[in-house]
């Protein structure tokens, strides 16, 4: 029935890599007229976002970051010709843990969705209705749901294997993903955290994973190789260091590192991670930001409010988010898909490279806050350290509708903020994945309201600060 | 004794929580049937499961959780603020789900009970998962011997474990009684009964089902049109059953975990009474929580199905049970594909502007399936 709904060749991977291959024939240097030229003939929803990606202070870092997705998405129909196995991800796990085995290749369900928003034209909301006609409830979460729901159709490009390591951190994702499993037939590898962050309950995710190890080794037929390993680990160890370095160059006033610089980063991660690509785009985006800071370069004229995210941005409307905010002097800082804690992995033996990817698991976004023995406590510690780090003035929560788990602990992780720190948090509502929700304007409004009325008054002393004398936050471990 | 029950089950502090309490007792809330509430027991606890009975005042919990967590958890979490379960002399936490999580988590930071405990419960059965457990369980045993200054001999769980026995095998009779083909009792009294017990020390509530059996070994209840099977998520709302029932569908089992999925198949194997309750409730813990059991799950339900030889089932969830809601997409096919009329029931807990839709679609449900 599915293939009698959509045509053939459609599919949001498929028509995703079509716009993508056209990304190498545009030239490093190009020039305004020719960026007019391209916008001009692109259908609505590619021009904004490439409106967004192509401005000026951007250009650079687009071409490099969207060059490193092309070569993600050809890396896997590669992989497929040539016999190798394809593993859906969810953004949450590391993905040089896959490339770890040579007979295997990531995608990520999240990315995927993200492409498909920004590049196809009517966004993911077909895969999406696909979805729901097939009965799956509508609160489900559309960073998974548009990508899962063109799975699902059975015309796209499709996994061979689906891996999952949610549960415990979002049900909605492993239920999601374990739906696809079952319905295509495909082989599920699972991966446990406990919500216990205890050395017993680190001891036993360290134990889950060796044991997801075994099942991926099963499934491919390949025992993870050391020297391989060892080389994909230290690329990744390479693009940890750019990470931290990008990091530090967000503490300048006003920050030299463009918004859009956070999605850039975890698309990233969630991607090529464990590959050379990675570590070149890494060093551009640190290269770019650098560049700006010795010319103190600011998309406004003046930093009005530095923005820290404290869960995931908006992603279908791309200038009208990022390139928005900068314009109007708000800096946004990154959000929580950027707490990836990337660590530098020793490379001495097999035993230390598989706990150092264990541990960097165990410490991806989500995994680590949502997966904690207390939801709302790691999630406000490592918000606290965030903002103190980057001296933020102001925080967002996207209010995502699918986000249940994060909504648990919103009000206290607000109220906390508050109360130790002195950081108001503005509360948004709406999904970031589809536009149909509530409008980037909408959304645009209350951000400025919020930005003139409390954060501008509170940086002019205008607006008292409701701070506890409270004890200092510790810097989160990891 | 019947209609006492179903008056018994509308109460969240019943005349026999209160003096439980005054005779010195302690009482400790949980709301996952992944908890073993043997340990309790053996403690000399009352066991005390989390109900809200369609409590439709959700303004204390939603100053905590939001619109788009369950309003089940929503519900007991402003019980749990406005005073109500005041009479709790601790909470134990388990990772059921994302909204029960959040609804503890915001229980405790508004309240600080005495005694708060996280049992932290696997999602998949498998050795590793088990061991896990069985600590889990052991953790638990002695946090709760500290702190109650209970001894918590093996021998007192032991004893707790054969009372859970008489009491599942009493549970198993209620049931047959229920599927009876003429039953002896509506699926709106049986959820009474359950939910009523389910605020009872477990010798007090064999007594009751001792009495309750006898009395109605005779009783018939007649004059509908379909047998019903209810499935889903947390449902302790007797009136919406008792509303499905007026339609004329009888319900005559359940895959609830108010219901059979929390007695049905509990068993252990091993002589350790902390493996045992690993066992015993990690292995039969029907909720699409579990990763990778699915097949069992559906399973379980269609034995159950069978054996109270029903005509549908009605798939209840509430909005934004993300488990529930994703599960009931997979069994409304697998379950139709087998032959077996599926009814699939979002709704909102505890909200009354639902009833009358609720009505409506079960009503147009014993049409389809010429009832």
């Amino acid at each position: 029935m599915a293939k009698e709904l959509t045509k053939p060749l459609e599919g949001l991977f498929n028509r995703v890599y079509d716009i993508f291959s056209i990304v190498d024939r545009l030239p490093d240097d190009m020039t305004d007229a020719e960026v007019e030229g391209v916008l001009h003939v692109l259908p609505t929803d590619l021009r904004r976002t490439m409106s967004a990606f192509l401005a000026p202070r951007l250009r650079e870092a687009s071409l490099e970051f969207l060059r490193l997705i092309k070569r993600w998405l050809e890396g896997a129909r590669r992989a497929k010709e040539e016999g190798k196995k394809v593993v859906l991800v969810p953004f949450n796990f590391p993905p040089e843990v896959i490339y770890g085995f040579e007979g295997a290749w990531p995608i990520t369900s999240e990315v995927l969705t993200t492409l498909g928003v920004a590049a196809l034209e009517g966004q993911g909301e077909r895969y999406w209705d696909f979805a729901m006609g097939l009965g799956l409830p509508d609160f489900a979460c559309s960073a998974n749901m548009i990508e899962v729901g063109s799975a699902l159709t059975e015309t796209d490009f499709a996994p061979d294997i689906v891996l999952n390591d949610c549960f415990a951190s979002c049900d909605i994702n492993s239920k999601t993903h374990e739906f696809l499993a079952r319905y295509l037939g495909l082989p599920l590898v699972f991966l446990e955290k406990p919500p216990d962050d205890t050395p017993r309950g680190i001891r036993q995710y360290y134990r889950y994973f060796r044991a997801m190890l075994s099942d991926l080794e099963e499934i491919l037929g390949e025992k993870l190789r050391e020297e391989r390993i060892r080389e994909v680990l230290d690329r990744a160890n390479r693009a940890s260091e750019f990470y931290w370095e990008l990091w530090d160059l967000h503490k300048f006033k006003p920050c030299p590192v463009p918004n859009a610089f956070s999605l850039m980063t975890y698309g990233i991660r969630y991607t090529m991670w464990g590959q050379e690509e990675a570590v070149s785009a890494m060093e551009k985006l640190v290269k770019i930001a650098k560049d700006r800071l010795s010319r103190k370069e600011y998309p406004a004229e003046r930093e009005v409010a530095r923005a820290w995210w404290t869960y995931t941005s908006y992603y279908f409307d791309m200038p009208g988010f990022f390139n928005w905010m900068e314009e109007n002097g708000i800096t946004h800082l990154g959000d929580g898909l950027d707490l990836v804690f990337p660590r530098i992995i020793p490379l001495d033996d097999m035993d230390s490279m598989v706990e150092g990817m264990a541990e960097t698991a165990r410490n991806m976004p989500m995994t680590r806050q949502m997966g904690a023995s207390s939801m709302s406590a790691q999630w406000l510690e490592d918000i606290i350290w965030a903002t103190r780090e980057l001296d933020a003035d102001c925080c967002i929560y996207c209010g995502h509708h699918s986000c249940k788990q994060t909504w648990s602990g919103a009000a206290v992780v607000r109220r906390e903020l508050l109360a130790r720190t002195g950081i108001p948090t503005l509360v948004l509502q709406g999904d970031a994945w589809i536009k149909r929700m509530t409008s980037m304007e909408s959304l645009q409004e209350q951000i400025k309201e919020f930005v003139d009325n409390v954060v501008a008054k509170k940086r002019e002393g205008r607006r008292p600060t409701r701070r506890k004398p409270a004890s200092a936050a510790e810097a989160p471990a990891g | 004794m019947m209609i006492d029950l179903q008056t018994r089950a509308s109460q969240i502090e019943t005349e026999y929580v209160r003096k439980f309490k005054e005779e010195g007792g302690k009482v400790v809330g949980y709301a996952c049937v992944a908890t073993p509430v043997e340990i309790l027991e053996a403690a000399g606890i009352l066991p005390y499961r989390i109900k809200a009975f369609g409590h439709p005042d959700t303004s204390l919990g939603d100053s905590y959780l939001s619109r788009f967590n369950c309003r089940f958890c929503r519900s007991c979490l402003s019980l749990g603020l406005d005073g109500t379960y005041d009479f709790l002399d601790g909470l134990v936490e388990t990772n059921g789900c994302d909204h029960l999580r959040g609804m503890f988590e915001n229980w405790q930071y508004a309240k600080k009970l005495p005694y708060f405990h996280y049992l932290k419960v696997p999602h998949f059965f498998r050795e590793d998962a088990l061991e896990y457990f069985t600590e889990e369980i052991s953790l638990w045993r002695e946090s709760l011997s500290r702190h109650f200054g209970a001894p918590l001999e093996d021998a007192a769980i032991w004893r707790a474990v054969d009372e859970q026995e008489a009491l599942q095998a009493r549970l198993r009779e209620l049931y047959a009684l229920r599927m009876r083909k003429v039953p002896a009792l509506s699926g709106a009294e049986a959820l009474s009964v359950i939910c009523t017990g389910s605020s009872m020390r477990t010798a007090d509530f064999v007594s009751l089902l001792d009495g309750l059996l006898g009395d109605l070994s005779e009783r018939k209840v007649e004059g509908f049109r379909a047998r019903l099977m209810l499935l889903g998520s947390a449902t302790d709302e007797v009136d919406l059953v008792a509303d499905i029932e007026q339609q004329g569908g009888l319900v005559v089992t359940d895959a609830l975990c108010y219901g059979s999925r929390s007695f049905w198949e509990r068993k252990g194997e091993s002589r350790d009474p902390d493996r045992f309750l690993a066992e015993k409730y990690l292995g039969n813990l029907f909720c699409p929580r579990m990763f990778t059991e699915y097949e069992r799950r559906l399973q379980f339900i269609l034995d159950r199905a069978e054996e109270a030889g029903v005509d549908g089932i009605v798939l209840v969830y509430n909005k934004f049970c993300d488990l529930h809601g994703v599960e009931a997409a997979a069994l409304r096919v697998d379950l139709e594909k087998r032959g077996i009329p599926v009814l699939v029931l979002e709704k909102d807990y505890g909200s009354q502007s639902d009833t009358g839709r609720v009505k409506t679609r079960v009503q147009a449900f014993l049409e389809r399936i010429g009832k």
